[in-house]
């Protein structure tokens, strides 16, 4: 019964994040679909899932309420309680099909591969690559940024 | 209960209002919703969870860098042109006469 709460809770969130007028109640939303996602995950067992998905979302939420009241337009008008019933009424409408409809998929392999070997063993090589990735984003971002101050002064 | 399914409807919805949202920072939330959805299969699918969890946490830390890139250029686009609806910014790029996409 909690699994369906969750997925009615995830798509209601999710429409009322996209379709709200109002960039704040939007954000605001956003925050209930990361609690939402990290709740699945802690119930589904996945303990550090649930808390990097906890992190992440407070750290991009954070980001995104400055954004919103810097860069949003303030709207022509606000949302009306009915649209506002009708992306209820849809996100309860688009989770049905997930709570009633199920998918047997093929079943896994169970094994005692802990998270530490998951992370290190496995994907050791990836989680070294991904560190790359990342540095030279950061390493690009600074050098743009370098050359147009650059050419600002000269 | 299905959770493919809902991570279907999920990124179903985000892709749905990538294209159609005009506002720059609504774009960046479906993109989040995209990113959101597609993580969520790799802890509901995996046939390990340890697995899976090792997975979304490499998926966290790219999507975080992707998130923190797209910021970076919303707010550069919208303190230039002044807004962030995305219509009214291409109109103001079409009046300057500037290319799309700036090479230099």
């Amino acid at each position: 019964m909690i699994f369906e709460i969750l997925a009615v809770g995830l798509l209601i969130s999710v429409m009322l994040a996209l379709f709200l007028d109002e960039v704040v109640y939007s954000v605001a939303a956003l925050a209930g679909t990361f609690l939402f996602t990290a709740l699945i995950y802690f119930i589904d067992g996945a303990i550090y899932g649930a808390i990097f998905q906890f992190a992440v979302g407070i750290g991009t939420l954070a980001v995104l309420f400055l954004s919103g009241e810097m860069l949003g337009d303030k709207p022509v008008k606000k949302t009306s309680p009915t649209r506002f019933g009708v992306l209820v009424g849809g996100g309860v409408l688009l989770s049905l099909p997930a709570i009633f409809i199920s998918i047997s998929g093929p079943a896994g392999i169970p094994s005692d591969l802990t998270l530490g070997d998951a992370l290190w063993n496995v994907r050791g090589l990836d989680v070294v690559l991904q560190a790359i990735v990342v540095f030279t984003i950061a390493l690009g971002i600074g050098i743009v940024l370098y050359q147009k101050n650059r050419k600002g002064r000269a | 209960m299905d959770f493919v399914i809902l991570a279907i409807v999920m990124l179903a919805l985000g892709i749905y209002g990538l294209l159609t949202n005009r506002q720059l920072l609504k774009v960046f939330i479906s993109l989040e919703l995209i990113a959101t959805a597609a993580t969520l299969n790799f802890v509901l699918l995996a046939s390990n969870l340890n697995l899976g969890q090792a997975l979304l946490i490499l998926a966290f830390s790219t999507d975080t860098v992707l998130s923190g890139v797209i910021l970076a250029v919303l707010v550069i686009v919208s303190k230039r042109y002044g807004t962030s609806d995305m219509g009214k910014i291409i109109k103001l790029m079409q009046e300057k006469n500037e290319p799309e996409v700036d090479t230099q």
